[in-house]
């Protein structure tokens, strides 16, 4: 995605995808966060656990703030999935299987609109507070009553429920008992419980929300101590404990040994996070022993990894992403459906995937993964440059000139090398004709949002999935309209896509919705509105004496199973 | 960007005396007889040469294309790559030959425009001195007292991104070093018996600023010159490590080139290997001319 | 002398006012919203209206610049515009990492450039003195960042001497008091946590001090050049001085002078190439910093950054300054 996680733009994917089924392909092996995660579990064939040590995990970059409300990039997120809980979670190694977290159990109503939660008893907050229906209505509460000025912080509240206080589609909030607690929606929202899972919809404690100004009384968002590294900040359930944040240096988070969860309780005293930008400085701190973990190493190092007997290479298994060329339909010759198809025919993915994915992506054959929830194969071109002679002969255009971006100064679990696969890419495209004028910018803030803006033609972009579903990609990522329009990112306007997407996500039985999402991916094929390139798992590297570590295809990654064998 | 001026303050102090009234005489050829007889300049004027003549003749001496795709991915040295390949599958040596034209171009342009309103910035102050001169001498202090790469990431960051720009922005960190060296020179100049007599004669200050003054202050710069033609090629790497490098990624500039080898550097170390040691070359080549240029041209330092 | 001090401490004023006006039209020129980098792509028009009603961005530019320009007089730095913590504050936390490395870079340049430089001017235009430049200019002609990865590929990976990145072990539990690790580990009662510290400063200063390193060499040699070939230094030799003593009384004594002022020039280009080095190194320092808040639009701090930097800038070469003026009366008058 963009920014990373970023949006879900209001609704979402099946309760189906949810109950588990279909779009968990990883069947159940792997331990919840907070079900049997782990002394009983068999955490590694290798020998049996130990507990004790620190871990040093090399992340691409700083986290942005301490308040899971407030954030929307997966670094921050990859923290706080350690230390805050939701009431559910995604079951480790999948992307779209939710499992009980602070809630035990919970019941649907008949007409999708009531969520009622039983919650765990005996939970406690990491300040000693008790964890319980009311500290659960009032994170819920901050999040729909957010005021304008933390609006712009707080996506995914915003996405997800559709709109702050009297525009959200959260109805009410009800403490029934101690521990039971109901969300009545104001209109059936199949994704809802999916979306749960994400860490910013983690509990935090109410106690230090009020201390830390993040109970709605501050609009500052730089005046919010809890936002801001504290104290207090990230007081939630989660079996590690947040201990500091140096700003640019470190996030250090303690094992909880109050866990409530008995049988999940971390064998790690401590985790050290660390933002590491280069990457090569992540290998060679992995080869020297100073960092144990890195999340995402490039694919060009695997080899020099695996050659390395301290070293391992973590496979993340099922690709939760996708890179595509994107396209605004607002410039020539990209607004021309031929030309667009030309472009699918001259790039030579295979090639991408060999140079620069190390062999760890596969074609793309869809605008999601094939393993998405009713993703289905699109039989997209593939390298062809004679038919790609052919096609821009057939179209017609003369002027074959092109305006072609790439972020100079980042990697992306999905884009591993931007750099060099605009170079790649721009010669294939230049074999079969094209006048390419290269451009660059750095990623933040000038490329995202100036192609978001609609300023750029061309431009190397891509998604990771919050989770597993058609409408995470389809709808969120690239196509659906903003405020009743096509989006000003791709200028694409299809409007009978458009409602087949809607109604596939109002569907209340899984046929229907089928049949709507495969439609809407026949529509999206016949326009060739962007041409999708690979689907890859970014890897992860760690020391050899790692052990128990699970990874998943969009990084909802738990380290209370990780121990040190040394 | 990062290196300022060496010579800086020798030139500041010795303009006084490096320049005396027979130099003018002969000073080329004076200077030709002495740098042939100073072995390390000779290698420095042999490397440069090289550096040169691979830099126009690149499209004829390159086995392949800068952007052809030669061989595999990064293949090791071999016959048919001289310096292996790159990721791409590009011959690095072919690369290298072209880069030579381009580094060369980035240096040289760079140069003259820092020589250029640097020249014109200290001929001002050293020439007329009084207000001007110390209004344009605060002017370089302030330049001056910003870190480079924050200077040259603002220009390019206002100007936006493209050869030209990063060339200007380079220009501009180097610019009041050779505003300075230009002005120590001229004023060390002012009260030498030439220039006084020439003022007791009537000579306008235009005349001689023009006619007797400028000619005999460039010594320093040329030799500071030398030294930023190296430099440029190392400012230019810095600014694409931070993102800010030209917008073709194909270019094959030699700082561009050895900010994608980096990542290299575990599994095709022959990358970094051969483009560093292409800029090292050349950076000591222009040093080596740079230091024997110096010599030759202050009459003092004869043997 | 007093004069001298006093003269150089008021041209020192109207810098700092031209660097205000530089540093106020360096941050507004940078294209680019502060909205965008503070609210993200999703931001709606009337949040940015407000943000830049709240941060002044409305405001005609000269009222900007006299608001800038009055709570700078009033030595406020200000606050980051993205976590709203005092400047100060944070430029305190990190800049002991700055000055440690810039300190280690030097007594690495300086340590080892004086003496190769008098090496090579006493064999001037031999094969020894090609091989010493070409030694210093290795370093000039080597980008920061790949010249310390490739010493922690050498003697970080390779070999495993040496820490390859941060200022100490990242498994240590350790409290800062001043942030200076030479001197926390030192009150903290833990000298080995002090050679820690220092095998972390090695790679780093060595990366940051090959450019330095090389002009002071080269200085140096040019330097002693130069001064032995003045008259008295040819007199001393004249009257059958020992060549030792002639290096070392009349020699090195008035080559110092120029080397010290290079020494005292380097200290912007060192800041500079902090930015570069503290990346590879994951250095918490403030070069990092700056260029973060440049891409963050973190507009208070980048200028606030480059001040004190310039004002560093300043007051070394101020202080080179007088220190040169109180060895050598000559200047006094140029």
């Amino acid at each position: 995605m963009r920014r990373r996680l970023v949006a879900l733009a209001g609704a979402a994917v099946l309760v189906v995808a949810a109950c588990g089924g279909a779009a968990s392909p990883t069947p159940a092996a792997s331990p919840s966060p907070g079900q049997s995660a782990a002394p009983s579990a068999p955490a590694s064939p290798t020998g049996q656990p130990k507990a004790g040590g620190t871990l040093v995990v090399a992340l691409p970059g700083d986290i942005t703030r301490t308040d899971p409300a407030l954030i929307d990039d997966s670094n921050s997120s990859y923290v706080m999935t350690q230390v805050m809980e939701g009431l559910v979670a995604l079951k480790p190694g999948t992307t779209s299987e939710v499992v009980p977290a602070l809630a035990e159990s919970w019941t649907i109503s008949p007409d999708g609109k009531t969520y009622t939660f039983k919650l765990r008893q005996g939970v406690k907050f990491h300040d000693g507070t008790d964890f319980n229906a009311e500290a659960v209505k009032f994170n819920y509460d901050r999040w729909k009553n957010f005021p304008t000025e933390l609006q712009d912080y707080s996506y995914y509240a915003g996405a997800v429920f559709g709109g702050y206080g009297d525009t959200s589609n959260i109805a009410s909030v009800d403490v029934v008992d101690p521990y039971t607690v109901t969300i009545t929606l104001k209109q059936p929202n199949s994704s809802f419980l999916l979306a749960q899972t994400l860490t910013v919809f983690a509990i935090s404690s109410p106690t230090a929300l009020r201390a830390g100004k993040a109970d709605n009384s501050e609009t500052d968002v730089s005046k919010i101590p809890y936002a801001q590294g504290g104290p207090p900040a990230m007081v939630g359930t989660g079996p590690f404990k947040f201990k500091e944040w140096v700003v640019g240096d470190h996030v250090t988070v303690e094992r909880n040994p109050d866990y409530w969860n008995k049988d999940a309780v971390p064998y790690l005293d401590a985790i050290v996070f660390r933002p590491v930008a280069e990457e090569a400085q992540r290998l060679n701190g992995l080869a020297s022993g100073e960092l144990d973990f890195a999340q995402v190493v490039a694919p060009v190092d695997i080899a020099t990894i695996r050659q390395n007997p301290d070293l391992q290479v973590i496979d993340r298994g099922e690709s939760c992403n996708i890179a595509q060329i994107s396209m605004n339909h607002k410039y020539s010759p990209i607004n021309n459906k031929t030309i667009r198809e030309a472009i699918a025919y001259a790039v030579n993915k295979q090639y991408l995937i060999d140079t620069f994915y190390a062999g760890l992506a596969v074609p793309a054959d869809n605008w999601m993964p094939l393993n998405t929830l009713y993703a289905k194969p699109l039989n997209l071109p593939t390298y062809d440059p004679e038919k790609a002679k052919q096609l821009i002969a057939e179209s017609g255009v003369t002027d074959l000139t092109i305006d072609f971006y790439y972020p100079s100064d980042v990697t992306r679990p999905y884009m591993p090398d931007p750099k060099g696969i605009f170079e790649a890419i721009t010669s294939d495209l230049e074999a079969v004709g094209f006048t390419i004028v290269p451009h660059t910018e750095t990623w933040r803030p000038d490329y995202l949002d100036h192609e978001y803006a609609g300023n750029f033609e061309m431009w190397l972009l891509g998604w990771t999935c919050d989770w597993a579903g058609p409408d995470n990609f389809l709808k969120t990522a690239f196509f659906g309209y903003v405020d009743g329009e096509p989006s000003t990112e791709f200028a694409y306007r299809n409007d009978e896509l458009e409602k087949t997407m809607n109604d596939a996500l109002a569907a209340t039985d899984e046929a229907t919705a089928k049949a709507l999402w495969e439609k809407a991916q026949d529509l999206i094929r016949a326009d060739m509105p962007t041409v999708p390139l690979v689907n890859s798992t970014p890897p992860a590297a760690a020391r050899a004496d790692v052990k128990g570590f699970i990874g998943s295809g969009n990084l909802t990654e738990y380290f209370n199973t990780v121990w040190l064998d040394r | 960007m990062s290196s300022s001026a060496p010579s800086l303050s020798l030139g500041r102090r010795r303009g006084g005396r490096a320049v005396e009234a027979r130099v003018s005489r002969g000073l080329w050829a004076d200077a030709l007889r002495r740098l042939v007889r100073n072995r390390p300049a000779l290698v420095g004027l042999a490397l440069v040469a090289v550096f040169v003549v691979a830099a126009l003749a690149a499209p004829v001496v390159a086995p392949y294309g800068p952007y052809e795709r030669a061989g595999g991915q990064l293949e090791p040295p071999s016959p048919a790559h001289l310096f292996g390949t790159d990721l791409l599958g590009r011959d690095v040596f072919s690369r290298v030959l072209y880069g030579a034209q381009i580094s060369l171009q980035v240096g040289v342009v760079a140069v003259l425009l820092a020589l250029l309103t640097g020249g014109i910035i200290g001929a001002l102050a050293g020439g007329f001195g009084g207000w001007v001169d110390a209004a344009l001498m605060r002017l370089t202090d302030v330049l001056l007292a910003i870190p480079g790469i924050l200077l040259a990431i603002g220009i390019v960051a206002w100007l936006g991104r493209g050869m030209p720009q990063l060339m200007l922005a380079i220009a501009v960190t180097y610019t009041p070093i050779f505003a300075r060296l230009l002005r120590g020179s001229l004023l060390a100049l002012r009260e030498v018996d030439y220039v006084v007599a020439a003022r007791s004669i009537g000579a306008s200050p235009l005349r001689i600023l023009t006619r007797h003054m400028l000619p005999n202050a460039v010594t320093p710069l040329i030799v500071q010159a030398t030294l930023v033609l190296a430099t440029a090629i190392i400012d230019i790497a810095g600014l694409g490590f931070l993102g800010l490098g030209p917008p073709d990624p194909r270019t094959p500039e030699w700082g561009t080139m050895l900010v994608d080898a980096r990542r290299f550097l575990q599994t095709a170390p022959h990358i970094v290997f051969f483009v560093g040691g292409a800029i090292v070359v050349s950076a000591i080549g222009f040093n080596l001319l740079g230091d024997g240029l110096r010599e030759s041209l202050d009459p003092r330092l004869k043997r | 002398m007093i004069r001298y001090i006093v003269r150089r401490l008021l041209g020192a004023i109207p810098v700092l006012f031209g660097l205000s006006i530089v540093l106020f039209a360096f941050v507004h020129l940078l294209p680019g919203d502060p909205c965008s980098a503070i609210l993200g792509q999703h931001r709606t028009e009337e949040a940015c209206a407000r943000l830049r009603a709240n941060l002044g961005l409305d405001d005609p530019l000269t009222v900007q610049y006299l608001r800038y320009l009055g709570s700078l007089l009033r030595g406020d730095l200000g606050a980051s515009v993205i976590n709203n913590k005092p400047f100060l504050d944070e430029f305190l936390v990190r800049f002991p990492g700055t000055i440690e490395l810039t300190l280690g870079a030097l007594v690495f340049a300086v340590g080892l450039g004086i003496p190769l430089g008098r090496l090579a001017a006493r064999h001037a235009q031999s094969w020894l003195d090609g091989v010493v430049t070409a030694i210093s200019l290795f370093g000039i002609s080597i980008p920061v960042f790949v010249l310390g990865l490739v010493l922690v590929v050498v003697f970080g990976v390779g070999l495993g001497w040496l820490p390859t990145q941060g200022r100490i072990d990242a498994r240590l539990r350790f409290e800062s008091v001043t942030n200076f690790m030479l001197i926390d580990t030192l009150l903290a009662g833990r000298p080995d946590l002090f050679v820690d510290a220092v095998r972390h400063l090695i790679l780093p200063s060595i990366a940051l001090g090959s450019i330095p390193l090389a002009i002071i060499t080269r200085i140096t040699r040019a330097s002693v050049i130069e001064v032995s070939h003045e008259d008295y230094v040819r007199t001393a030799r004249a009257k059958g001085l020992t060549e030792r003593r002639v290096d070392e009384r009349h020699i090195m004594r008035n080559a110092w002078l120029p080397v010290t002022t290079v020494i005292g020039l380097q200290v912007g280009g060192l800041l500079a190439g902090a930015v570069l080095t503290e990346t590879v190194f994951v250095w918490n320092g403030v070069g990092r910093w700056v260029v973060d808040a440049i891409g963050n639009r973190d507009l208070t701090i980048v200028q606030s950054t480059i001040l004190v930097f310039a004002l560093i800038f300043l007051v070394v070469n101020l202080i080179v300054d007088i220190g040169y003026a109180f060895l050598n009366p000559r200047i006094r008058y140029a």
